[in-house]
């Protein structure tokens, strides 16, 4: 690897260094340490706070000075945050409409930045400006049309009234299905990009060495650029069961049934109460036991997010 | 999955050709012809109902839904809590641009104003006049409309919020209410030997005494702004907004006048509001009173009540509480808001469904047991006078203490006041002109400028222009 | 050179995009330039059969918004500040991290966190530090009941406590509290992004650079920056993109409110804007969008054109 390339360097050139110079790199490696200390203390703060709210008791919460450390440990607003909401059923929506959107999302990216990165076609450039362009509209415009649209696919629900099909009136209403949590988001700009990028780097050569072989373009695609392409994605994949994890405002729209809602949604329901004021503590709990998940798969595919996400930018 | 591939590929053959017929397609029904009053209970109906009920409410909602399929099984109510009050306006908005909108819906005044501009809310006024009957599954029979005895039976005040549209007719019915109420710590007040306030005068009588026990508390809490703001128009006669003619009345000299009171009200230290105090100021009254700033009375909402007891850790109380009615301008005419969801019906194509909807509608808002166990659920007041022929609740309204049963006690207020309730009008506009007069209260209050009449005569200002600019004017 | 067989088979690989992207996306597109120029447009109105006049009100109406520069102003603003801000940390943030062995990989985990957090709720939290309790904010009767955690720190330190977002605190402060509030949600993707080119960078130039004995400093302004370029770009895009539909970060700290107590609206944006007429006014709604849209696409073209002159490889 390379860092050990510099560490053998380091090493070799410690050995010619004077004593001084070995002090004046100890002093940087201490600044730096304590630099990155300190910004990472900064970073986890809220965090720690978030943590030590959801231990404590309301009243202790309430206190007029805040303690750094709660008083009295208490995890019954887990519990609570819990049992409120219907969380397993929550869990599990979620994972499924994850999951699906992710696998149909994937063919739809790979198939997309293929074309884009390899092939050749009229208006290539063009309609790829034109793709990213509308990665800088405001979402919430987005909203109000597409509404319309899922809720009377192209007019076909009115269709089914008119002509008394309730098969085209179900074809035409998409609310309260999975297919409304998955199908609109299918296209991301973002990982298309991303993952074109990724295609661009894996040399021409190969693809042409391929050509002359006879090899098809899908084969091709199959067998080699995946391949190359798979830490980016899985960043991807990482990256849209985020989404589903954190997407609050279209499902709450579209979705909001027992049998279809998501997670966000099931917490922020269950604790939108109508009046009153938000018992912070619980609120806090439910935050941390809906992030935990995500921390987790996080920490352990962290790899793969940097790599996929950071060669987006090489050819940027 | 497949229906949609399916719908899909119809996409893909018409997309070429009809990229506008989404819109020319999207439409409501005709509004119900509601010449026929008759209700065929042998044909199956089925409607829907938003509301924001949590989950004890729903239970509750569920249990008087298997009574209602008993007198009537060929209705089926689906019902489904959308979210917040301003969830549900959100999504019956956009269903309504694509004539899908529910058949009952949990409302607001200024939800209907906005629903009518689609003409989409049934107004009620035939239905309730209509005096045909329905046959019950167990063969008894209903007048289709409400009875003379009925409608008496409703408070006054709740009843005529369904009217506050400004073409006199009726278009809501009350389905549980609340009301602002002074919550005060009864131990402090005995102690120190104050009296309860029952005008404004009064109250800042007692304000000053209790900064003199206490100069580290701030004596009151008003959570509304707005209230406060609408609450002091209704009680002076001054002018605040009109459901027809030009709307936003409210920059007035006698309005400037109160805020300005109230502003030296606030720089004494006597009172602090939501906004001002950065959450519900119950927070500051179920305080320790030994701590600096707590409260010593809270006009807050009656349906906020559980959270104005001020329970230890350990299960005891730090004191007891009092409720009362909120201070008045003038104690012969008072008047105190009224709050909380109505239900409104949706026009829709198959007049079956409107009159499934009322039937229901008409259920949860006159069945006594619904409304006091809806009511001991929720904290929300009945809105039938006579919800005390339920003698569980009756007996649970005596036995109400100011400790552990607040909410009880505060509906016991809110019961006695039925007479001083009163309705702001409702327009496309008036929940604008609710927030602006909120953040008007906000400004006026808090503002470091020098020269104050200036600053209030500029916050008023630019209050209506704003209201005016969101209504579109 | 493009035969028309491979022309129709890339079309192929496209279609099931192009397709979800005209209903989802090109469809809404064309329907908001359509709702901008109906006068008055309100679909509530529309689904009852009124007719809207067509011409250019809603746009006039944006624009002569008595707040509408107010609003403009705090999203460049903001934009401005967070943007060079969070990208230069990031990146002095991701040297370091590239520098150091031991406890890189822990320390990576830890800048990623704030990645993977819901930002309203998160907001919530930094409201919680900064905020004050209490009453008569800035008047002689002052009562403060909890500085905030914040405060306690500057006040352990000596220092005087700050008003930050409560009644009567300054522009400044809370211009300060939104800036670090975006700056550390921002940071973790900038130093994803950053760390990941710098790994990537060719470790010869920086061997070059130590046999010449080049300054610390010197190589970063000339090599790791140059290098990184294209990087930069790329973060500084993305965030001023971002930066311009800058809102729910506001509403976490200040709420509906969207600024403090007694300044209601003095840090809403375009985004506000569009919200808040989104219910009533749509048509209005959609020309602010539409502005925003330009604006952001001008920006852009700069940042592009900015790059391109200065992107060394």
């Amino acid at each position: 690897m390379a860092s050990k390339a510099v560490t053998t360097m380091n090493a070799r050139d410690m050995q010619q260094v004077s004593a001084k110079q070995r002090v004046v790199k100890g002093a940087v490696q201490f600044f730096l340490y304590a630099f990155l200390i300190l910004m990472a203390l900064i970073i986890v703060f809220p965090f720690y706070f978030m943590l030590i709210s959801s231990v404590k008791e309301l009243a202790e919460y309430r206190q007029t000075v805040q303690t750094l450390w709660p008083n009295k440990i208490v995890l019954y607003n887990y519990v609570e945050a819990f049992n409120t909401a219907n969380l397993g059923r929550l869990f599990m929506n979620t994972l499924y409409v994850g999951l699906v959107s992710t696998i149909l999302s994937l063919v739809i990216t790979v198939l997309t930045a293929f074309a884009f990165a390899r092939l050749e076609f009229k208006g290539k450039n063009a309609l790829f400006a034109a793709l990213l362009g509308t990665m800088m509209i405001p979402g919430e415009l987005f909203t109000i049309t597409n509404y319309q649209t899922i809720s009377n696919f192209f007019g076909l629900k009115t269709l089914g009234v008119q002509l008394g099909s309730q098969w085209l009136q179900d074809v035409g209403n998409w609310k309260n299905t999975f297919t409304v949590l998955i199908v609109p988001f299918l296209v991301s700009i973002f990982y298309i990009y991303l993952l074109r990028q990724n295609f661009l780097q894996i040399p021409n050569e190969l693809y042409l060495a391929a050509k002359v072989d006879g090899t098809s373009d899908i084969k091709y695609l199959w067998k080699v650029m995946i391949p190359l392409a798979l830490p980016t994605l899985i960043s991807i994949t990482i990256l849209k069961m985020m989404g589903a994890w954190n997407s609050y405002v279209w499902p709450n729209l579209v979705a909001n049934d027992e049998a279809h809602r998501l997670i966000t949604n099931g917490l922020r329901n269950s604790f939108a109460d109508s009046t009153g004021d938000v018992n912070i503590p619980v609120q806090m709990a439910a935050v941390a036991i809906v992030s935990a998940p995500l921390f987790l798969v996080f920490i352990f595919l962290r790899k793969y997010i940097m790599k996929g996400v950071s060669r987006s930018g090489i050819k940027g | 999955m497949k229906r949609k591939i399916v719908s899909l590929l119809l996409v893909l053959a018409m997309l070429a050709t009809s990229l506008l017929l989404a819109t020319s397609c999207v439409g409501n029904g005709p509004a119900a012809g509601l010449s026929e009053f008759e209700f065929d209970t042998s044909k199956p109906v089925t409607i829907t109902f938003y509301h924001t009920m949590g989950e004890s409410l729903r239970a509750v909602l569920d249990k008087h839904i298997a009574r209602f399929n008993e007198i009537y099984p060929n209705i089926t109510v689906e019902h489904k809590q959308v979210g917040s009050y301003d969830d549900v306006r959100e999504q019956i908005k956009t269903e309504i641009t694509v004539g899908d909108q529910p058949n009952i819906a949990y409302c607001y005044p200024d939800h209907v104003a906005l629903y009518n501009l689609a003409l989409a809310v049934q107004t009620l006024d035939d239905l309730i006049a209509a005096t045909n009957t329905v046959t019950r599954a167990d063969g008894t029979t209903e007048q289709l409309g409400l009875t003379a005895d009925q409608v008496d039976n409703f408070i006054d005040g709740y009843y005529n919020e369904g009217k506050q549209f400004g073409d006199g007719k009726m278009y809501t019915l009350p389905m549980s209410k609340s009301t602002e109420v002074l919550y005060y710590n009864k131990t402090f007040f005995t102690e120190h030997n104050l009296s309860v306030p029952t005008t404004w005068e009064e109250l800042k009588a007692v304000c000053a005494q209790i900064k003199e026990i206490d100069p580290n508390s701030i004596p009151l809490g008003y959570d509304s702004e707005s209230n406060w703001f609408i609450t002091m128009c209704e009680q002076l006669g001054t002018p605040y907004t009109s459901a027809t003619g030009s709307h936003f009345l409210f920059d007035n000299e006698d309005n400037h006048a109160f805020v300005k009171e109230f502003r030296e009200w606030y720089k004494a230290g006597y009172v602090t509001t939501q906004a001002i105090s950065g959450g519900y100021t119950s927070a500051l009254f179920t305080k320790n009173p030994a701590e600096d700033g707590n409260c010593y009375m809270c006009i807050g909402s009656s349906a906020g009540a559980n959270h104005q007891i001020p329970e230890n850790e350990d299960g005891t109380f730090k004191f007891e509480v009092g409720i009362a009615s909120v201070p008045q301008a003038n104690k012969e005419a008072p008047k105190v808001i009224s709050q909380g969801p109505s239900l409104c019906i949706f026009k829709k194509a198959d007049a079956q469904e409107v009159l499934a909807s009322w039937l229901f509608v008409k259920y949860l808002t006159t069945t006594v047991d619904f409304q006091a166990e809806f009511g001991m659920a929720s904290g929300y007041v009945p809105v039938l006078e006579n919800v005390t022929d339920n003698e569980v609740y009756a007996a649970e309204l005596a036995a109400a203490n100011g400790y552990e049963s607040l909410p009880l006690l505060a509906t016991k207020v809110c019961l006695e006041q039925a007479n001083a309730y009163y309705t702001s009008p409702a327009f496309n506009g008036s929940s604008t002109a609710r927030d602006e007069v909120g953040k008007l209260m906000q400004i006026c209050l808090t503002s470091t400028e020098a020269d104050v009449d200036a600053m209030i005569k500029k916050a008023f200002k630019d209050a209506v222009a704003e209201c005016k600019y969101q209504a579109g004017e | 050179m493009v035969d028309g067989k491979k022309s129709w088979k890339a079309w192929l690989y496209l279609a099931p995009a192009i397709v979800l992207l005209l209903i989802f996306t090109a469809w809404p597109i064309f329907n908001t330039v359509r709702m901008s120029l109906l006068e008055g447009y309100n679909a509530m109105q529309a689904s009852a059969g009124v007719k809207f006049n067509f011409g250019f009100k809603n746009f006039v109406d944006v624009i002569s918004y008595g707040n509408f520069l107010d609003y403009l102003w705090n999203t460049i603003l903001l934009c401005f500040l967070t943007v060079p801000i969070s990208t230069l940390l990031a990146l002095i943030i991701a040297v370091c991290l590239n520098a150091i062995k031991p406890f890189q990989r822990l320390l990576q985990t830890i800048f990623f966190l704030p990645y993977v957090t819901n930002s309203i709720a998160i907001g919530m939290v930094f409201a919680a530090m900064f905020n004050m309790v209490g009453n008569n904010f800035g008047d002689p009767n002052e009562l403060v009941i909890t500085a905030g955690i914040i405060n306690n720190v500057i006040e352990f330190f000596g220092g005087e406590r700050i008003n930050w977002i409560n009644a009567g605190s300054s522009y400044f402060h809370n211009m300060f509290v939104m800036t670090v509030y975006i700056v550390w949600n921002a940071l973790p993707f900038k130093i994803l992004v950053l760390l990941g080119g710098l790994q990537s960078v060719n470790k010869q130039y920086y061997e070059a650079a130590k046999v010449d004995g080049t300054s610390r400093l010197r190589t970063f302004t000339r090599i790791t920056v140059p290098l990184l370029s294209p990087m930069i770009t790329y973060v500084v895009i993305t965030g001023f993109i971002g930066g311009f539909k800058e809102y729910s970060s506001i509403v976490g700290i200040f709420g509906n409110n969207m600024g403090p107590t007694g300044d209601p609206d003095r840090l809403n944006t375009m985004v506000g804007y569009i919200y808040k007429s989104l219910s009533l006014q749509p048509g209005r709604a959609s020309a602010a969008a539409l502005i925003l849209f330009a604006i952001i696409f001008v920006v852009t073209l700069l940042n592009l054109y900015i790059s391109k002159k200065n992107t060394h490889y």
